[in-house]
């Protein structure tokens, strides 16, 4: 009975699909770019459990179960300081961002010279534009030794650039981070401040409100969905980070991987140096399913909070 | 989610005009021009140090004053670079442009699809889009997949197809689609005896465009600003992007400071002098310098267009 059940079942679906025809030949060059770009390559993935060997391949290569793994746990040195990074970026960024991305759209939103506002936010977001690539130029011009400008305003001799500027290198990241991001992160921020039905404020006004208050029971609030879901997309790529950040605008010096190895600066430098592609892979795969579990857990989280702004 | 589109009507600013500017004005009139000025002072400083004389860069410092040390040698020295530079430039417009256009085309299609009432296969593809952001394979498995499977070493497609679709952007669209172009238009469209691909060139691309821009805008800055595909891939001069050139730029900077005695020949290639400080921003302005241009006629679009909406539904 079930049985027959679902093959109606199927060959509604059949049907259904041959009468949409148009609709799957409209879909597939974007799902095949998706099977060649982005899932054929998790198969690449098995290399965290092999041992890379140029020759015989991805599938020629010899198993080597979690030798992998065990070598990256062993040489606790680099992986712990890497994986530490990763995440204490994620934390300051995240922190430091949104707190800045939502102060910026409220004042921004407040602010009633609205043509000088406009004119702001509009070479705020200039920065975001800028790869990495050109942006390590122009951090350079603020830090290098002899002609950079920190060192020849305040007549000082910091090493940045050396091991001796290692302490340092949180503080430039996150400024750096800041300059570019903030300015384009705000603008999702003020579409929603844009949105709201201002009899609100109106209403608040007559009952004697303040700014303060009113922003911080009208705006605020409003804005938190945005905030939710902002964060929710974010903790999905705690694992990964920018890499320009880390790889360009830290010229890629050695003396300072202890303040700015991540995950995915390693995994480039393996690629472009070479490295071991086993250990590399490893790590990958520890980053894509940490990655994962922490997207499936803050959807989970929203879902229970506010089910109408879960991702899926 | 989708409460968060934006489609109520912008706020009306009668809501400001009987307001007098207060002291509370000024003072946030005033943070924020600070951060204005932190934002956009290092672009300005790019600009600047790309038309001072070198020898002051060398003996001052980078300066946002050079007083009257003005100089086009930095500019010259960049056009020096003459044809890799043109060549650079065809090839970052070439990928640009092919992606961006490709991309959205085949994106749009895909989100179209994935919204038609009734198609039960969308489902599947909604989900077949969204796992790639919750799980991928990484650089390296993208890496040895491309190279030695698919045999795509040095070329061009490494550059366009790994970042043409997106599922950020599907979802984008997706939401427009859903939200912002109504339903019973479609409908009529193949009421009237519109084909599904007449319906969806004639009808919903059109109306698709203010977020066609937003998501095209910053497809084409992706394609801009990618350095990490080109550096991965590229080794042939006549298909390094201008991003790969500002990166060769910098490790010929290194390379020069590191090596004391360069050979004469060595010179020579390298047009003659040593890469410096003014022309480096030069180059910088060059590769920057169109998008900045750009950017203004598009920004309307941002807020517009670039409304996040969930997959599931």
């Amino acid at each position: 009975m079930q049985k027959t059940v679902r093959k109606k079942a199927n060959s509604g679906f059949f049907a259904n699909l041959w009468k949409h025809r148009a609709h799957v030949v409209m879909a597939l060059p974007a799902f095949l770019v998706l099977l060649f770009i982005m899932y054929v390559p998790m198969i690449g993935l098995t290399l965290a459990f092999k041992k890379y060997d140029y020759s015989a391949g991805l599938f020629g290569s010899p198993w080597v179960n979690f030798d992998n793994f065990k070598f990256l746990i062993a040489s606790k040195g680099e992986f712990f300081l890497m994986t530490k990074n990763t995440l204490m970026y994620y934390v300051i960024f995240t922190l430091v961002g949104t707190i800045l991305n939502v102060a910026i759209a409220i004042g921004i939103d407040q602010l009633v010279f609205k043509r000088m506002a406009k004119t702001m936010q509009t070479l705020m977001i200039i920065p975001v534009f800028i790869s990495y690539a050109a942006v390590q130029f122009i951090v350079f011009a603020f830090l290098d030794r002899n002609t950079g400008m920190i060192n020849n305003v305040f007549g000082t001799n910091y090493r940045f650039y050396a091991k001796a500027g290692l302490q340092y290198w949180p503080l430039i990241l996150t400024v750096v981070k800041v300059w570019k991001d903030t300015g384009y992160g705000s603008v999702l921020y003020m579409s929603v401040l844009s949105g709201i039905d201002t009899s609100l404020y109106e209403a608040a006004d007559i009952d004697g409100a303040n700014k303060f208050q009113q922003i911080r029971h009208i705006t605020i609030p409003s804005l938190i969905p945005m905030v939710t879901v902002m964060l929710l997309l974010s903790v999905g790529n705690l694992m990964h980070s920018d890499t320009g950040l880390f790889y360009q605008v830290t010229r890629n010096i050695g003396q300072l991987y202890d303040a700015t190895e991540v995950i995915d600066s390693y995994v480039l430098n393996s690629i472009l140096n070479s490295g071991n592609f086993g250990y590399t892979a490893a790590a990958s795969l520890f980053q894509s399913v940490v990655g994962l579990l922490l997207m499936l857990f803050a959807n989970w989280m929203v879902r229970r909070i506010e089910p109408e702004n879960a991702l899926f | 989610m989708q409460k968060t589109a934006v489609q109520q009507p912008p706020k009306k600013l009668s809501m400001h005009e009987h307001k007098k500017i207060g002291p509370g004005q000024i003072i946030l009139l005033f943070l924020i021009m600070l951060f204005t000025i932190f934002c956009f002072a290092p672009v300005l400083l790019v600009f600047i140090s790309a038309f001072t004389e070198e020898t002051w860069i060398n003996s001052n410092g980078f300066t946002f004053f050079p007083g009257t040390h003005w100089s086009m040698n930095g500019m010259n020295s960049v056009l020096r670079y003459g044809s890799q530079l043109l060549q650079s430039y065809l090839v970052t417009i070439g990928i640009t442009v092919v992606g961006t256009f490709f991309g959205l085309l085949i994106m749009s299609m895909y989100a179209y699809s994935i919204s038609r009432p009734g198609f039960r296969f969308a489902r599947f593809l909604s989900v077949f889009v969204l796992i790639p952001m919750l799980f991928n394979g990484g650089q390296l498995s993208g890496y040895i997949v491309f190279t030695s499977w698919y045999g795509l070493k040095d070329s061009l497609l490494l550059l366009i197809l790994p970042l043409c679709v997106t599922t950020m952007n599907v979802i984008i669209l997706r939401t427009y689609i859903a939200n912002s172009i109504p339903g019973e238009l479609m409908e009529a469209a193949t009421i009237d005896g519109a084909g599904d691909y007449r319906t969806f060139f004639q009808i919903t691309l059109p109306l698709l465009k203010p977020s066609l821009a937003a998501v095209g805008f910053m497809m084409a800055t992706a394609y801009w600003n990618d350095w990490q595909n080109a550096q991965l891939y590229i080794t042939t001069n006549a298909k390094k992007p201008l991003q790969l050139l500002l990166i060769n730029i910098q490790k010929s900077i290194e390379f020069l400071l590191n090596n004391n005695n360069v050979p004469a020949s060595v010179r020579a290639a390298m047009g003659g002098t040593i890469p410096q400080y003014s022309s480096t921003m030069a180059t910088v302005v060059v590769v920057i310098a169109p998008i900045m241009i750009v950017y203004p006629f598009f920004q309307k679009y941002f807020v517009k267009g670039l409304t996040v909406g969930s997959v599931k539904g």
